[in-house]
């Protein structure tokens, strides 16, 4: 497969429109990402950031321009095959955690093995190990409410990988976490980055953990691309 | 996702909110027992009525009355709808030469194919004098042969052997209204019957002014002494039955007696010794399928007829205004619980708007929240179903307890007001989980529409 164009986005552009208000979130933007990349999204509040990630994501549809993903056209999916490529391709994380509350960490990691209709006991099994791999299969029973917020971005963390997608899209995952677990949750994705090859895009305003972390860095002001950094 | 998970997850998302869920079956449960105990209340009627009908032979019977004079005829034109009798009217104009129905006629009757029995009626009023008490009441000649058969059910003693002996059989309902408790030592009492007769010799011109003035009546009154030889039991049931009245005697000593037909005006005003032939004959015939043939040939000779089956489709048409009835009350019940169930799901909605979100995020399709909701509303349902069953079962053995209870003392046997067919039972659960389930599709397609971009911002 061509590696280069992994991820691309052409002429990517959305817009909210309430009544007659239109509000242009992304203007024209053009990415391409190659496989097993760490690309670093920066940008001030309101630059378009979480739309671009939301578009990548497969959660919201573009205005206009299109998005490929290892070569398949994902704005032109329909809401089946888009809810598919966000259960298969592609896992998310969030500044806010949102993982379930009523949930166990296990509970929370194998969710979206439910919606690929895994067998319970499997689904455990699954999740107990990507628990394992962001080590805190200790805590498997443990509530969110239990858990400290490094804690938490770890389970949302292994939740966006028990189904093994290629991307993963993380929307400022350390926006509410203290530095030194912010260091730690960006070291883990990038363990996974290198160790897995798993291609990743980050929302970050720490430019720090950018330059330590990102192959690329692009900086979005108003909807559109202003400044591309190869770091590596 | 698998069907297990949707009935675990269901399971588990409402066991989260246990009040409201609570709540919102407890009005499931409310409209399903209304509606359960409601229908099983006209089923248990219907069978009532229909079974006792059926044990009681009642579908095997055809009354038989004379032709009708002028006068019906008359009637029968007033009526555009009563369509049988006009063409009944025009195919037999001339109701002289219908048969009488006399001890011929019933011979005649008795020969043909499927009769089983066939008696007379006769009727009439008299003043019952025993044990001091004195009761005006209905005297009924009935052969010794019927009182002998399976119609006649008898408390104590028995059937008189002989149609000409001076025995009589008095009705449990009788006694009950004299308020005489024991029946087993009235056997071989004495009873005294006073009948009354239109008495043709005091019709004449010279009495008119005084039978005007109400001083004195054409009535003559002739008492006659009968030993009682049983006591029968009560019928249940009304409708056109060979037995309901109090007193049974057997032909012989009736002939002489002197005594008002009941059931026609006509005869009211004859003389007794003029009167030809009986008010009514009934029939029993041995199988149901003889009674159309056998209401034929009555009707072919000009004779009019009348037979219970033919009530029963309209019975039956009752039935169902009665079930729709109930079902109707019911209705209210159910529709509220479905509100309860749309206002819990739209408020689950709300307070799981994030979830929601988040079960996108990670994969679910619109179709699998959708699902996730139905299987929750249908969930409540399910349970409102079988606790709303269990509910009116309750209730209705305890009306009917009450209800029994009560009647008892009134001297009514015990009936089961209540039926419970499988069906009722299955339906009611089916009915609860479909009401629930479209109760259910606003708030599904409300979910399935929640936008994860807002949703997962949602706090």
């Amino acid at each position: 497969m061509d590696s280069a164009g992994f991820v691309e986005t052409e002429d990517l552009t959305k817009v909210y429109s309430s009544g007659k208000i239109h509000i242009v979130a992304l203007k024209d933007v053009n990415l391409s990402l190659e496989e097993g990349k760490f690309l670093g999204v920066t940008g001030p509040s309101g630059s378009g950031k979480s739309t671009l990630m939301n578009l990548l994501g497969g959660l919201d549809t573009p205005s206009s321009g299109s998005i490929r993903v290892q070569g398949k056209f994902i704005s032109e999916l329909n809401k089946e095959d888009l809810a598919l490529y966000r259960r298969y391709q592609v896992g998310m994380i969030f500044q806010t955690f949102n993982i379930i509350s009523s949930y166990t960490a296990l509970e929370n990691v194998g969710f979206p093995l439910l919606f690929a209709g895994v067998p319970k006991k499997e689904r455990n099994r699954q999740a107990g190990e990507m628990l394992t791999k962001v080590g805190l299969y200790p805590r498997k029973d443990h509530r969110p409410a239990e858990l400290s917020g490094g804690e938490q971005q770890r389970v949302a963390i292994a939740r966006a990988l028990v189904n093994q997608p290629k991307i993963l899209l993380a929307d400022e995952p350390t926006g509410n976490l203290d530095t030194s677990t912010s260091g730690q949750i960006v070291q883990t994705l990038s363990e996974l980055n290198k160790k897995q090859g798993l291609t990743i895009i980050m929302i970050s305003h720490e430019q720090s953990l950018l330059a330590e972390f990102a192959d690329d860095v692009i900086c979005l002001r108003d909807g559109e691309v202003v400044d591309k950094e190869e770091i590596r | 996702m698998r069907i297990s998970d949707y009935i675990e997850q269901s399971f588990s998302n409402l066991l989260k909110k246990k009040l409201r869920t609570f709540l919102t079956t407890f009005g499931v449960v409310i409209g399903i027992g209304a509606l359960v105990s409601m229908f099983s209340f006209g089923k248990g009627v219907q069978k009532n009525v229909t079974d006792n009908f059926k044990k009681m032979g009642l579908f095997n019977y055809i009354a038989v009355y004379p032709a009708s004079g002028r006068s019906r005829n008359k009637h029968a034109e007033f009526d555009p709808d009563d369509r049988q009798t006009q063409i009944q009217n025009e195919q037999f104009p001339d109701s002289a030469k219908s048969p009488i129905l006399d001890v011929n006629f019933l011979q005649e009757v008795r020969e043909i194919k499927g009769v089983e029995l066939a008696f007379p009626e006769i009727r009439f009023p008299a003043l019952i004098k025993f044990r001091e008490k004195e009761q005006f009441s209905l005297v009924q000649v009935m052969s010794a042969e019927v009182c002998k058969s399976e119609l006649m059910k008898l408390r104590a003693g028995k059937a008189y052997e002989s149609d000409d002996e001076n025995s009589l059989i008095i009705n449990d309902s009788l006694l009950r209204r004299t308020d005489i408790k024991e029946f087993e030592g009235l056997v071989g009492e004495q009873i005294e019957i006073s009948t009354l007769a239109l008495d043709s010799e005091l019709l004449n011109p010279m009495n008119i002014m005084s039978i005007m003035q109400g001083e004195k009546l054409p009535f003559s009154q002739e008492s006659y002494n009968f030993t009682i030889v049983g006591v029968a039991e009560r019928m249940g049931m009304g409708g056109p039955m060979p037995l309901r009245s109090d007193v049974y005697i057997p032909p012989g000593p009736s002939e002489d007696m002197k005594k008002i037909s009941l059931t026609s005006i006509r005869d009211f005003f004859q003389p007794a010794e003029k009167l030809k032939g009986y008010s009514a004959i009934t029939i029993r015939v041995s199988s149901i399928k003889y009674i159309d043939l056998i209401k034929e040939q009555m009707e072919n000779r000009g004779l009019r007829t009348f037979a219970l089956i033919d009530q029963l489709k309209e019975i039956k048409t009752a039935f169902i205004f009665m079930d729709m009835f109930l079902a109707a009350v019911a209705m209210i019940a159910i529709t509220v619980a479905t509100l309860g169930i749309i206002n819990t799901m739209v408020m689950s909605i709300l307070e799981r708007y994030r979830e929601i979100g988040i079960m996108k995020a990670v994969g679910a399709s619109d179709k699998d929240v959708k699902k996730i909701f139905f299987f929750e509303s249908g969930m409540i349902g399910f349970l409102g179903g079988i606790f709303g069953l269990a509910l009116g079962w309750v209730v209705s053995i305890l009306i009917n307890q009450v209800a029994n209870y009560f009647l008892a003392k009134q001297g009514v046997p015990y009936v089961d007001y209540f039926s419970f067919p499988w069906w009722l039972c299955l339906g009611a659960v089916v009915f609860s989980v479909l009401v629930s389930l479209a109760a259910g599709v606003y708030p599904a397609l409300r979910a399935a529409r929640v936008d994860p971009v807002v949703a997962l911002r949602h706090d």
